[in-house]
């Protein structure tokens, strides 16, 4: 090789190399941090500000009507926490469904999370419409969970069932499946609890919260219902949606 | 120089063959049990549109069709271990029911709606009379549960065929462990019903220009009709459109099937039914989503002049579709033409014996 040769070749080999290995003044050579913080959230049904307690216990609604609680389940899903500066961060999405007769379902551990300080949290009550039209599908979003609607494809956001003396439907029953995801009775509803104080999540950061869910306020307000009027609301519509706008402030949350 | 050359190729043609032969351990061989399934190839008619079932989740493999089938033609799915699919789904009858106007399940149970013809399903994107199911994977969620049909509890028959030897095995075939979900249950009979594929008959053949096909002049003569006055809604190639109409059809107090106004809650969709397909239309009486007519000529009076009035009537048969005898007849004989042949006798659709 002639020394003209070398000094043209040996140049254009030194940038190709850095070019393949990337290590030029414009590019950073460290990769991002990777996502290693987790949440924990401890979910407990309530109904009045009392702890629920299936079949046993009475309860008084806000007409005034005493009635009790067999069933007691409902959908979060699609997280999203925003930071102190109001930038939100979308979460993978994730389907949960707690079931007050399973214990097992009330504590979810939210993981992978990106580091950061927040100040809430956000997520779906309810099954988002794209998964309603998804097909067969597993987990908490799997058919046997009885969350899906058979004749009427779509989820059974919240679920409430138990008896109530001023209901007329057969054995006193009270039946609440609430569910729809189209146009105007859409029935989905997004919550946003903002955390008792700024929540600081580093590498490997770990932070645990109690959200409380009040059935009470299913049949409270905006919309005041009366189990001798509507004891059953099984089927998407005007009813489900309003009993949905009651329900969408059923949670609170505190430092665990 | 030209032997190192002969020597340098024989090691390499070495070293290429040796590799394959170790790629080629681990390939299936046909039949294999414990490999992974083999893919099954849908031959699709030229000229149609593409279907509208996503496969990318749930490919069609040979061993998923046949867990499919087998589920399809199992008693065992209901609660009473006496109605399979295929007892309402009749492949003779273009997988309706033959002979009868409304379904009827366990004990003795009775619907009111009749049960409709399966074929071309991954083009629809929703499914009952209604419209009501919205993903052709969990549409066999509605008859295994509904009281009137199979009457089963989800997780009861989950656990049935969990406990059965002949079921894992399949499972395991099909997708790859023992594990029984509702999610592979409902994929394997998609499979099987993604295969009821039907465009096949004397139409499609005259329509492909096949050699030596042709109408007959009355067909010819039918076909005209058709198109003049039933082929706004029953589109071709598929025969329909796939909306939901009014067509006169008289309201039955006895039955009080409002239509797909229970699905959407719209008074707009009172009584509004979805257009069937007519292809195997011959073969698959009774007519209209309460079975009544068992003839296809009272289909023709219907329209001809038996149309009933009400608020959601389809504007296309505001005033009736006249039909004189002689189009009646001619338009018989194009409807003949769509019957296919193959689809109704063919044997990888066939009932099978379950033990």
């Amino acid at each position: 090789m002639t020394l003209r040769n070398f000094l043209l070749y040996f140049p254009v080999s030194f940038l190709c190399l850095l070019l393949l290995t990337g290590e030029t003044a414009c590019t950073k050579s460290t990769a991002p941090p990777p996502n290693t913080a987790s949440l924990q959230l401890s979910f407990s049904n309530l109904v009045n500000g009392q702890p629920m307690v299936l079949r046993t216990t009475n309860y008084v609604n806000a007409a005034g009507e005493t009635f009790n609680i067999t069933l007691f389940k409902y959908y979060v899903s699609n997280f999203s926490l925003t930071t102190t500066s109001g930038q939100e961060v979308v979460l993978t999405p994730e389907y949960f469904l707690v079931n007050e007769e399973s214990d097992s379902t009330k504590v979810i551990t939210l993981q992978k999370l990106p580091s950061g300080t927040y100040r809430s949290i956000t997520f779906l009550l309810g099954v988002d419409s794209a998964r309603n039209n998804s097909g067969a599908q597993t987990g908490a979003l799997d058919p046997v969970n009885g969350m899906f609607w058979t004749w009427n494809s779509g989820y059974v956001m919240a679920k409430l069932e138990g008896t109530s003396p001023l209901s007329t439907m057969p054995a006193n029953l009270i039946e609440f499946h609430i569910g729809g995801f189209k146009g105007a009775n859409n029935a989905l509803r997004m919550v946003q609890l903002s955390f008792p104080s700024p929540v600081a999540l580093g590498q490997n950061g770990h932070a645990a919260f109690k959200i409380s869910a009040d059935a009470y306020t299913w049949f409270d307000q905006p919309n005041r219902i009366s189990f001798q009027q509507l004891a059953s609301c099984t089927s998407p519509g005007a009813q489900a949606a309003a009993i949905a706008d009651n329900y969408k402030s059923m949670f609170t949350i505190k430092a665990d | 120089m030209k032997a190192f050359y002969f020597i340098t190729l024989f090691c390499l043609v070495l070293i290429l063959a040796a590799s394959e032969a170790c790629g080629r351990k681990d390939s299936v061989t046909p039949g294999n049990e414990d490999g992974p399934p083999e893919p099954y190839n849908l031959e699709l008619p030229p000229g149609i549109p593409a279907p509208a079932y996503d496969f990318s989740k749930n490919p069609l493999t040979k061993q998923g069709i046949a867990l499919g089938r087998h589920l399809f033609y199992d008693p065992k799915l209901s609660r009473d271990s006496s109605i399979s699919c295929g007892f309402c789904h009749q492949q003779f009858a273009a997988f309706g029911h033959y002979d009868h106007a409304l379904a009827h399940g366990i004990e003795g149970r009775i619907g009111i709606r009749t049960v409709p013809t399966l074929f071309n399903l991954i083009w629809q994107k929703e499914f009952m009379w209604d419209g009501g199911v919205n993903n052709l994977e969990i549409q066999p969620l509605t008859p295994i549960t509904d009281a009137n049909e199979m009457g089963e509890d989800l997780v009861r028959l989950i656990q049935r065929l969990q406990g059965d030897a002949k079921y894992r095995k399949m499972f395991k075939a099909a997708f790859g462990s023992e594990e029984v979900t509702s999610q592979r249950l409902f994929r394997a009979l998609t499979q099987f019903m993604a295969i009821m594929v039907s465009f096949q008959s004397k139409y499609d053949s005259v329509m492909r220009k096949a050699p030596g096909v042709a109408f007959t002049a009355e067909e010819q003569a039918g076909y005209t009709i058709f198109q003049q006055k039933c082929a706004a809604c029953h589109k071709e190639p598929f025969f329909t459109d796939f909306t939901y109409r009014n067509n006169g059809l008289p309201y039955l107090p006895a039955l009080n099937d409002v239509g797909r106004m229970k699905i959407t809650n719209s008074t707009g969709d009172y009584l509004k039914f979805k257009v069937p397909s007519l292809r195997n239309v011959l073969k698959s009486s009774p007519y209209m989503h309460d079975g009544r007519y068992f003839d296809i000529y009272q289909v023709f009076a219907l329209y001809d002049h038996g149309i009933a009035q009400s608020g959601t009537l389809d504007p296309l048969v505001k005033n009736g579709i006249r039909l004189p005898e002689q189009e009646q007849r001619a338009l018989y004989m194009f409807l003949n033409t769509l019957t296919d042949p193959g689809f109704i006798n063919n044997q990888s659709l066939s009932e099978i014996l379950i033990e």
